[in-house]
């Protein structure tokens, strides 16, 4: 028997997808929507970006791989193949077309407490398979929730992930994980033998996001996140954490007044709350455990969870022409502006006026892009944070 | 992954269906076919059976020595050298330098184990032991020299080549857990000497094919019977002991089988082509 050599291999999977567009752009990946042509499937390919060499093959592209092939589940994503071109790593991945962070912003769209519960429930039902298997997510959040078309939601983006089993890494894993909002109390103060309970930190998070439907921990940086945190939930003591003040970068907040999580969540019933305070204690010992989580009576005390297909999502062709007719107006506003300013001659005026040809040119580039189709909603959103526009 | 399992060029994941897996590993090991292992693509090329095994243990002594150099924990060099053993059943000794290979597999497994080391280290540290092996210059490389760039090239391109030739499965589950809790379980883990003799039985497996034809509960196993017969610990035989980690005898007896020759064959000799073009021209000479 002629075994295929793994070069013609490589390319038979390469052939088995076509690349139709470019989806989106990550720090180290670029995403394609594609095909695979024998059974017209859409699938998003991920294509990692080779870094100068300097490093050789990027590590988060590793750990993602060897995560998604060890976890299968109904709630993670689906890494369908791998293959080589040109010495990029390229991915081929389930195609999901909205996230959570979407319907979260979604003004048009109204949760009620079983929807809330559904996705609770399918959150932490990924996250206890990862954590069965020995795997850390470590970037929980709203944009790494992604939803399928009937309703269901995956968790996706395992660039960080990692495991955790192995005693002689024990110490030395890195605290600059997971993103800033929803990164848990002991990785802000620097610990580097934590477990899996950082991601049930995010995931209380995230339960929070879904009933205020803004983001419930929004810290300017490392610093103040603590603060932010403190002055939600109250300044721990030694008492409520042991052990707290012995890691690495302990440093002593005001002590902010413990308040009940009921003064903030009004509608929320008792169980809701009770969970909530579970997933968000200080002391990672005392912290649920992902299987604690879903054994909470919440999950069983009515309403009961909303099935996945008749959940709300969003209608991506109505967001689009929304954001069109957002950025339409935006330019509008800025022609007029600048026609004001044209006239004026000192240079403060001539500054603010180069400042608003530029706010214009990239306005106008997003605006071009998004009627293309070129990009989705989810770049725009992206740019439009990091630039401030 | 089911969809890339169907090329054939991956070592197959066994015959055994991921859902009957009942040890502790989530994925079994990739396993080799018999055609993949009888008919190797250098046996295919003319290098001889017992020179490419001297070549294998070469590189496995090679990971097992600049493991050491860099630090690194047994864990990390376990796995590159079962890498390396998986890669030749995919790439020839002729396409692909066993030093570069050396290199690549070295490089990942430090990766994806999380104990990642820099290129310059990894390239210094195999340098000097080429050099030693050659009786040349073992002073460090300077980092704008032809043979810096060569060795470093070679090794971030069998990184990428490792991993395509493996189908992107870099996972090994390795044995040396499963065997100290065997011992546990049978209540012999005070005995130290005996765990330390099972563990070495599992280090030197490495030079031996049996950890890209068995999956670990087997290798565990296996160095648990030989480590009990050397320490005359008396071991339950009627039904014999290994029943209950669901290894079988002849798969046990096999691997003790591979670790027999290894010990008996004679120390490798010292010059061993380290290079496909080295291996060229010594299969040229024969």
């Amino acid at each position: 028997m002629d075994v295929e050599t793994p070069d013609t291999a490589n390319r038979r999977t390469e052939s088995r997808y076509r690349k139709d567009r470019r989806v989106g752009e990550g720090t180290y990946a670029v995403v394609y929507e594609a095909t695979e042509t024998a059974t017209g499937r859409r699938v998003a390919i991920k294509k990692i970006k080779v870094r100068q060499q300097k490093d050789g093959l990027d590590v988060s592209a590793l750990r993602e791989i060897k995560a998604l092939q060890e976890l299968r589940h109904p709630n993670v994503l689906e890494l369908m193949d791998v293959y080589a071109h040109k010495g990029n790593l390229n991915l081929v991945l389930e195609y999901l077309d909205s996230d959570l962070e979407q319907i979260v912003k979604d003004r048009s769209l109204v949760f009620t407490a079983a929807d809330i519960k559904s996705w609770m429930l399918m959150t932490l039902r990924g996250v206890e398979h990862c954590h069965r298997n020995w795997i850390l997510h470590r970037d929980l959040k709203p944009n790494n929730l992604l939803l399928a078309a009937n309703g269901q939601l995956k968790l996706a983006d395992f660039g960080l992930a990692r495991e955790h089993a192995d005693l002689n890494c024990a110490g030395r894993m890195t605290s600059q994980v997971v993103t800033l909002w929803y990164r848990a109390p002991e990785l802000l103060f620097g610990a580097r033998d934590y477990g899996p309970t950082v991601d049930i930190w995010s995931v209380g998070c995230i339960f929070a996001e879904l009933m205020l439907r803004t983001p419930y921990l929004p810290g300017d940086g490392e610093m103040q996140q603590l603060d932010v945190i403190f002055r939600a939930l109250g300044t721990p003591t030694e008492e409520d954490w042991p052990g707290m003040t012995k890691l690495p970068q302990y440093v002593q907040y005001r002590a902010y007044p413990k308040q009940p999580l009921r003064m903030l969540f009004k509608a929320a019933g008792q169980d809701a709350l009770d969970l909530l305070a579970g997933m968000l204690r200080f002391d990672p010992a005392k912290r649920f455990t992902a299987r604690e989580a879903l054994q909470h009576p919440y999950f069983q005390n009515s309403p009961r969870p909303t099935p996945h297909e008749r959940l709300p999502r969003i209608d991506a062709a109505k967001a689009r022409d929304e954001e069109i007719a957002g950025v339409k107006r935006k330019l509008d506003a800025l022609l007029g502006e600048d026609a004001m300013q044209l006239g004026g001659e000192s240079t403060a005026c001539q500054c603010l006026c180069s400042y608003h040809l530029l706010t214009f040119a990239y306005t106008a580039t997003r605006l071009a892009s998004l009627e293309d189709g070129a990009t989705t909603k989810r770049v725009a959103r992206r740019l439009s944070f990091s630039m401030g526009v | 992954m089911s969809s890339s399992s169907s090329t054939s060029t991956r070592p197959r994941s066994g015959d055994t269906p991921r859902a009957r897996q009942t040890t502790l590993a989530a994925l079994p090991n990739a396993v080799v076919t018999r055609e993949q292992f009888t008919a190797t693509p250098s046996a295919k090329r003319g290098v001889s059976r017992s020179l490419e095994s001297q070549l294998r243990a070469l590189g496995c002594e090679f990971i097992q020595a600049a493991g050491i150099l860099l630090k690194l924990p047994q864990v990390t060099m376990a796995t590159a050298q079962v890498l390396l053993q998986r890669f030749y059943y995919v790439e020839s000794l002729l396409d692909v330098s066993l030093l570069d290979a050396v290199a690549g597999a070295l490089f990942t497994a430090a990766k994806v184990e999380e104990t990642p080391r820099r290129i310059p280290d990894v390239v210094n540290v195999l340098h000097y032991l080429r050099q030693r092996r050659r009786g040349g210059d073992t002073a460090p490389l300077d980092g704008f020299t032809q043979d810096y760039y060569d060795l470093r090239d070679g090794l971030l391109a069998t990184e990428s080549r490792l991993l395509v030739a493996l189908g992107f499965d870099v996972h090994v589950q390795l044995p040396y857990g499963l065997m100290v809790n065997y011992l546990q379980a049978m209540g012999l883990a005070g005995n130290h000497a005996l765990a330390q003799r099972a563990w070495n039985y599992l280090n030197d497996a490495l030079r031996t094919p049996v950890y890209v034809l068995y999956q670990p509960h087997v290798l565990a196993c296996a160095a648990v019977d030989l480590a009990t017969r050397h320490c005359r610990v008396p071991m339950p035989t009627s039904p014999p002991w290994w029943e209950v980690f669901e290894a079988e005898a002849d798969e046990i007896r096999a691997v003790c089988g591979w670790l027999g020759r290894l010990y008996a064959d004679p120390a490798l000799p010292a010059n061993l082509p380290l290079t496909s073009a080295e291996l060229a021209r010594h299969l040229a000479t024969l």
